[in-house]
């Protein structure tokens, strides 16, 4: 292989997988927010409050896993609407500002800001979409065998990216002991069609993708991919979400196996060709 | 922008010296690295970042006129690409174009995110873990700017690597073609001249005696950045699936008050 490898590792696992659930939390809460009823409001309200973390860890990964650090403000010195890094870097800094005002004001019980709220989460919803979905334009958009001859790998992280974030705010809501209302069914619900939608991208994604697949689905890779993502990460979750009925015990597995599997995705693709 | 500056690497004169990469690690002052055994006398087996200029040494059986194995050489250097990769990946502006078209890394403004690094479609550009940002073949930018040739052109004892503008040194390689294939040399051929081929043409172009691939070089070497509207796009319509997904399980059917 004459083209080199970026050496990004484990900080850009970890961010490609917390930023898909920043960005998930984020576009399932705007949608609850907008469109649910006025109980889903605590889905709304863990969804924006998950995501206020995790895309401020999202930022110090980057950051550490720059060459030099402390001049990572220099990404924001500079803009390139075509190049995936530049974008991606001012919409980790964006999307923070939406999700830190989108967190302050689902504390608040006045209906004149809910209003507002909901109409300001509609603008962030879009940057949670990109940046569950950027990485993988970003990983696609290289010279690299396997990622630059995926087309579909923008459309499969933002997939995962809903996938896990719905199942984060469910988890989050069980232990909060908000999960006995029909607002936890609504997000299994929810998490029941984005895991469809992941194994129909995923399934194109290898499709398309044909032998240059083959640093995930043969090799050293392998039992990960089939095993832990399509196996224990979607399969497996999606038939405990479809005939666990109301069990919630079953549908906290799911949740847990679901993030599992949306690690493990970011895990073989980011690592598989710079072992 | 002044007139293209370019160089033109002819293979066919190599002697395997390696003249070139000493001259650009004393230049450029780029350290001591540890020898690899590669199997041949090449060194390293691939551009690092301490290694700019890197003689290959290439043994190609049938491909001389004769049919004979043929001890294939080749100075590779950064392609100082017309559609540069690493300059259009670069977040932070510190990979720019000089006016004389070549390619240039300033490593006071590199914060390392190695994108660049990706995004080279023939694996030049390198990360250098003390520094922390990314290096390559300068064109001598020092040098060029003080009326001096790269130092790897200046140092090749057989001009087979040779400094100058672009359109002259690429009249000049199309001749030699010409009569390389007059001796025999069939697959004698430029690699990189053509400003409409790929990349926009190469900045320092080739002359090689057999196929690109025999020197490792890809055939039709791509922008890295050629499917981002695609992959966006693509990306676009799983989120509309996704959100509309999440809209039917959570919209209000007129019960949820209860």
């Amino acid at each position: 292989m004459i083209v080199k490898v970026p050496g990004w590792e484990m900080p850009i696992v970890w961010y490609f997988f917390l930023g898909g659930i920043a960005g998930g939390a984020y576009f399932t809460a705007a949608i609850a927010d907008n469109f649910g009823a006025r109980r889903d409001h605590t889905v709304a309200r863990v969804g924006y409050l998950l995501s206020l973390p995790l895309v401020a860890v999202c930022g110090l990964l980057l950051i550490i896993d720059l060459g030099v650090p402390s001049r990572f403000m220099n990404m924001m010195l500079h803009f390139k609407f075509w190049d995936p890094m530049s974008l991606g870097a001012w919409a980790v800094g964006i999307f923070g500002g939406f999700t830190f005002v989108s967190s302050v004001l689902s504390f608040s019980t006045s209906e004149a800001v809910a209003a507002f709220r909901r109409k300001f989460s509609l603008i962030g919803m879009l940057f949670g979409f990109f940046l569950a979905a950027y990485t993988g334009v970003l990983l696609s958009n290289s010279t690299l065998p396997f990622w630059a001859d995926s087309r579909l790998m923008g459309a499969l992280f933002l997939a995962s990216g809903g996938s896990t974030g719905m199942a984060a705010v469910a988890l989050i809501m069980f232990i909060s002991g908000a999960s006995s209302g029909e607002s936890w069914h609504k997000i299994e619900v929810a998490d029941r069609f984005s895991m469809l939608i992941e194994m129909l991208v995923l399934a194109a994604f290898l499709a398309v993708l044909g032998s240059a697949a083959q640093p995930i689905t043969s090799g050293h890779f392998a039992p990960l991919f089939w095993g832990g993502l399509v196996g224990a990460g979607l399969i497996l979750p999606l038939l405990l979400n479809l005939f666990g009925g109301r069990v919630r015990a079953l549908g906290v597995v799911s949740a847990v196996l679901v993030l599992l599997g949306g690690f493990i995705l970011r895990y073989v693709v980011v690592m598989s060709i710079q072992g | 922008m002044a007139r293209t500056l370019a160089m033109f690497t002819d293979t066919s004169l190599c002697i395997g010296c390696r003249a070139c990469q000493v001259a650009c690690k004393q230049w450029n002052e780029l350290g001591l690295e540890t020898p690899e055994w590669t199997g041949t006398y090449q060194n390293h087996a691939h551009f690092t970042d301490k290694t700019y200029r890197l003689v290959r040494f290439m043994e190609v059986p049938g491909a001389k006129p004769n049919g004979d194995l043929a001890w294939l050489l080749m100075s590779d250097v950064c392609k100082h690409c017309a559609q540069a990769g690493c300059l259009d990946a670069c977040p932070t502006g510190a990979i720019y174009r000089t006016e004389y078209g070549t390619v240039n890394i300033n490593q006071d403004v590199c914060n390392g995110c190695r994108y660049c690094v990706a995004s080279c479609p023939f694996g030049v550009v390198t990360f250098n873990e003390q520094t922390g940002t990314a290096k390559k073949c300068t064109f001598c930018n020092d040098r060029i700017h003080n009326g001096l040739g790269p130092a790897c052109a200046k140092a090749c004892p057989t001009d087979s690597i040779q400094f100058g503008f672009r359109d002259e040194l690429v009249a000049k390689a199309t001749k030699r073609v010409e009569t390389l294939k007059g001796m025999g040399f069939k697959d004698a051929q430029l690699y990189g001249a053509d400003s409409n081929g790929f990349l926009g043409g190469l900045n320092a172009f080739f002359l090689l005696l057999a196929k690109p691939a025999s020197y490792h070089l890809p055939d039709n070497p791509q922008r890295p950045q050629r499917n981002v509207v695609v992959d966006s796009l693509l990306s676009i319509g799983s989120a509309l699936l996704v959100g509309v997904g999440a809209l039917l399980a959570f919209r209000d059917r007129g019960k949820g008050d209860a």
